[in-house]
C-alpha cells in the first residue's frame, strides 16, 4: 500500500526534485538580485529600474530589470553589471509566451558574461543564435547591449 | 491642464516633520496614481518612524535599529521621491511634445529605447557624476549610473502590450493582444511536367497568415493561425481564386510549470521535425520548403489535437500529443457521404507513391472525419550544453488505422485497418564564432498493411506503395554580413540541399497490378541564395534541379525567387 504509492509517485518527485519547478515568472526581481550578488546586503534604488548592490559601503554592481518583446509578448529580464560596466549575470524574470523558451537556457544567457559596452553582442557572431527562437534571442541580446550602452562604463 | 498639479511638490523630510499626522500629507496628493506613490512612501517613512520611535526593542525586523539607520532610510526615501518627480517631469514634457505635435516617431518595437539612450549620451557625455553614495568606489572609471534612465519603466510588471503589437502598426486596443503576420510570395520560371516539361512562367501569392496572440491569464494564452493560401478563394469567375482561407492553429495553453504546460484541445501542428513547427519563410533558405515537408510529411502538417509539453531539463524539450489521425482518403471533400464513409463509385487515395501522405491531412471541421481513430505524436528535442549552436530533434508519430469508413478496393473488396508509424530525426548546427551552418534530417515510414491501402487498390498500377516511405537531406550555408544598408544590418545566406526521397518501396499488396514508374525515387538539388535584410523579412532565389527514375524524365526543374516576411 504505502510502498506502491511511493513507487507510484517516485519518478514524479525526482524528476520535479531535480529541476525546480517555476510558473511563469520565473524569478522575482528580489531572488534574482540575491542570485546576482549573494555577499550584498543592501539594494538601493537607483532610478527607473535599476538598484545598486551594495555590501556596507563597497559598491558591488549595478542590477537592472528591462523587458524586450520576444514573438509578441513581453520578456521581462535582468542585468547584473559589476563595478567596471561589464556583465556579471543576465536572468530571465518572467517568459509569458508558448515558444522560444529557450533564452532561458543557462548555457545561452552565460554568453553575455563579461560583455563590456564595446561587445558587438551581435545574434550570429558573438552570442549564438537559438533555431525556434529567433526573435526572442535577437531582442534579449538587443537589450542586454541597450543596457550596457546606457549603464556600462565609457572609457576616455 | 497638468502644469497646475505639478506645483505641489514635496518638501525635504526631515526628523523634525516626524510631529505631523500622516493624513495632512495624504490629501493633497491623491490627484493622479504617481501621486499616490509619493503618498504612499511618505505615509511608509513617517508610519516606521513613529512606530520606531515607540517599539525600538521589539523591531526584529528588517530595519536596522539606531537613529542614525532611521535617518538614513529617510535619506534614501528623499532620493526616491526625487528620481520619481524627475520621472514625472520627463513623461510630463513628453506627454507635452506630443500634444504639440513634436512626439518622436516610435519604429520597430525593439528599437524603442534607442532614441531615448541616444538622448542620455547627448546630454550628459563626460560630465563626471559625484552622488554622496558612490563614496566608495575605488579607481579611476566611474560610472555614470547616477543618472536615472531616461526610458520610462514603470513599476515591477512591465506592461503587457509591446507598442505597434498589432501587424507592426498600430498599438493593441486590447491589453494582451498583439497581432503578426507571416507571409510569402512566390515566381519565376518551372517546369510543367503534366506540358511535357514546358518551362513556364508563373507567379503565386502563396500565403499571407495572420497571427492573433492574446495573454488571457498571465498563465493562459490564446494563439490562432488564420491562414488566406494562393491569393484567398472566391466562387465569381472573374475572381480567379482557387485556393484557401482556412484556420491552420488554433489553441489555449495552460502554462503550470516549466516541466508541463497544457495546450487544449484546439487545432495544432504535428511535433515532427523542424520545419513543420517552424515553417516562417524565414526558417528556411529555399524559395520552396524543404522537399521532406512537401509529402512525406505533409507540411503544413495540422490536425485537432491536444498535447502537453514542457522542459525537462537544460536544453532538452519534450512534447506529447494526441489527435485526429491521418485518413487514407484525398478526393474531393464534397464526395464524404452523411454517413462519414467514402463515397460509392471509387474515390482517390490520401497515401500513394506520387505524394505520399500529401492528401492524407484529417478534417479540421463540421465532424466530418470518416474514422474514429487517434494517433499519437511525441518529439524530444535536444540543445547539448556541450556543443553550443547545435540543435536536434527526435520525434516519432503513430496512428492505430488510417482506412476510412466504408473504404473498399475497385474490386468490390472491403478495405480493413492499416496502421502508419512515422520516426524523423534531425539536426540544425551553426558553427559558433562562424558563418557555417548545417543541417540534416531523416525520415521514415512504415505502412502496417499495404494490402488495405487504397492505392493499391484503385486500378492505378502506377501509384501503388510499399511497406515503407523514407527520406534524407543534407544542407550547407554560410551566413555572411553584408552590413548595415537602409537602417538594418543585412545578411546573405548562400546554401546548398540535397534531398532524396523514396516513396515507393518493395512489400506491394493489393490488387492493383504493380508497375511504377520509377517517379517514385527522386533527387532534388537545391542551389539558391537568401538575403536578409533584416531577421523579419527575406528575398530569396533558388534553382531546383529534379531526378528521379521516370524514364520520361521529372520535367520539374525551376528557377524561382521569392519575398517572405514573418513578425
Amino acid at each position: 500500500m504505502t510502498t506502491s504509492w511511493v513507487r507510484l509517485t517516485l519518478p514524479a518527485a525526482v524528476v520535479a526534485s531535480v529541476s525546480p519547478s517555476y510558473a511563469v515568472q520565473y524569478l522575482t526581481i528580489d531572488a534574482a538580485q540575491k542570485l546576482a550578488f549573494p555577499s550584498a546586503n543592501r539594494f538601493m534604488e537607483n532610478g527607473g529600474l535599476t538598484w545598486k548592490a551594495q555590501a556596507g559601503d563597497r559598491l558591488l554592481g549595478l542590477f537592472v530589470v528591462d523587458h524586450v518583446i520576444g514573438k509578441h509578448l513581453y520578456i521581462d529580464y535582468a542585468v547584473a553589471l559589476d563595478p567596471t560596466g561589464r556583465v556579471m549575470r543576465v536572468e530571465i524574470l518572467q517568459y509569458r509566451e508558448s515558444y522560444g523558451g529557450e533564452v532561458r537556457e543557462p548555457g545561452w544567457l552565460a554568453q553575455f558574461v563579461g560583455k563590456s559596452s564595446s561587445s558587438p553582442l551581435k545574434v550570429g557572431s558573438d552570442i549564438r543564435n537559438i533555431s525556434g527562437a529567433t526573435l526572442s534571442s535577437l531582442h534579449v541580446a538587443e537589450g542586454v547591449k541597450r543596457i550596457l550602452a546606457t549603464y556600462g562604463s565609457r572609457t576616455r | 491642464m497638468s502644469l497646475d498639479r505639478r506645483c505641489v511638490l514635496m518638501p525635504t523630510l526631515s526628523s523634525a516633520d516626524l510631529a505631523l499626522p500622516a493624513g495632512a500629507w495624504r490629501a493633497a496628493l491623491l490627484s493622479s496614481t504617481a501621486r499616490r506613490i509619493f503618498a504612499v512612501l511618505t505615509a511608509t517613512a513617517l508610519s516606521i518612524g513613529l512606530a520606531h520611535a515607540q517599539d525600538r526593542r521589539k523591531d526584529q525586523d528588517a530595519a536596522p535599529p539606531g537613529d542614525a539607520a532611521l535617518l538614513k532610510k529617510l535619506e534614501q526615501m528623499e532620493q526616491r521621491l526625487r528620481v520619481l518627480e524627475s520621472q514625472l517631469k520627463q513623461r510630463d514634457a513628453r506627454a507635452i511634445e506630443a500634444a504639440h505635435g513634436q512626439a518622436s516617431p516610435s519604429t520597430n518595437p525593439p528599437a524603442n529605447a534607442k532614441p531615448a539612450k541616444d538622448r542620455n549620451d547627448a546630454e550628459e557625455p563626460t560630465q563626471p557624476k559625484q552622488p554622496k553614495e558612490q563614496k566608495g568606489l575605488v579607481g579611476a572609471i566611474k560610472p555614470d549610473w547616477a543618472t536615472p534612465a531616461a526610458r520610462d519603466l514603470t513599476g515591477k510588471t512591465a506592461p503587457v502590450n509591446p507598442p505597434n503589437s498589432i501587424i507592426g502598426l498600430t498599438d493593441s486596443p486590447v491589453t494582451g493582444m498583439s497581432i503578426g503576420a507571416y507571409g510569402e510570395m512566390k515566381f519565376g520560371l518551372q517546369q510543367n511536367p503534366a506540358a511535357g516539361g514546358q518551362w513556364q512562367n508563373g507567379f503565386d501569392a502563396h500565403r499571407l497568415v495572420l497571427l492573433p496572440t492574446y495573454l488571457i491569464t498571465p498563465n493562459i494564452i490564446f494563439n490562432a493561425e488564420i491562414e488566406f493560401e494562393h491569393g484567398g478563394s472566391g466562387f465569381d469567375p472573374d475572381d480567379k481564386l482557387h485556393g484557401t482561407a482556412e484556420i491552420e492553429q488554433i489553441w489555449i495553453d495552460f502554462k503550470i510549470m516549466d516541466q508541463f504546460n497544457w495546450r487544449a484541445p484546439g487545432i495544432d501542428l504535428i511535433p515532427i521535425g523542424y520545419i513543420n513547427e517552424h515553417h516562417e519563410p524565414t526558417a528556411f533558405y529555399s524559395v520552396q520548403r524543404p522537399e521532406l515537408y512537401n509529402g512525406l510529411i505533409p507540411s503544413t502538417w495540422k490536425a485537432p489535437a491536444t498535447s502537453v509539453y514542457g522542459r525537462l531539463a537544460e536544453g532538452v524539450y519534450y512534447t506529447i500529443q494526441a489527435s485526429s489521425s491521418l485518413e487514407d482518403f484525398g478526393g474531393d471533400f464534397a464526395t464524404r457521404t452523411d454517413a462519414k464513409t467514402v463515397p460509392t463509385g471509387g474515390y482517390a487515395a490520401g497515401i500513394d507513391g506520387a505524394n505520399a501522405l500529401g492528401f492524407a491531412l484529417p478534417v479540421r471541421g463540421d465532424f466530418q472525419q470518416l474514422s474514429n481513430d487517434i494517433a499519437v505524436a511525441g518529439q524530444l528535442s535536444y540543445s547539448p550544453p556541450v556543443l553550443p549552436g547545435f540543435n536536434g530533434s527526435v520525434s516519432a508519430y503513430y496512428t492505430p488505422n488510417t482506412t476510412p469508413r466504408g473504404a473498399y478496393a475497385d474490386s468490390g473488396a472491403p478495405l480493413g485497418r492499416s496502421s502508419l508509424t512515422m520516426f524523423d530525426a534531425e539536426f540544425r548546427y551553426r558553427v559558433p564564432n562562424t558563418g557555417f551552418e548545417a543541417r540534416g534530417e531523416y525520415v521514415f515510414v512504415s505502412l502496417g498493411n499495404p494490402a488495405n491501402l487504397r492505392a493499391n487498390n484503385d486500378s492505378d498500377p502506377t501509384n501503388n506503395v510499399g511497406k515503407t516511405m523514407y527520406g534524407y537531406s543534407g544542407e550547407l550555408a554560410y551566413h555572411l554580413p553584408l552590413g548595415n544598408i537602409l537602417s538594418s544590418d543585412w545578411e546573405v545566406v548562400p546554401f546548398y540541399r540535397y534531398t532524396f526521397q523514396s516513396a515507393q518501396t518493395g512489400g506491394f499488396a493489393g490488387t492493383d497490378l504493380n508497375m511504377p514508374t520509377g517517379a517514385g525515387q527522386t533527387q532534388f538539388h537545391n542551389v539558391g541564395v537568401a538575403v536578409f535584410p533584416s531577421p523579419q523579412i527575406v528575398l530569396k532565389a533558388t534553382w531546383q534541379k529534379v531526378i528521379n527514375r521516370d524514364p520520361a524524365g521529372a520535367n520539374s526543374d525551376s528557377v524561382l525567387g521569392g519575398v517572405g516576411f514573418f513578425f
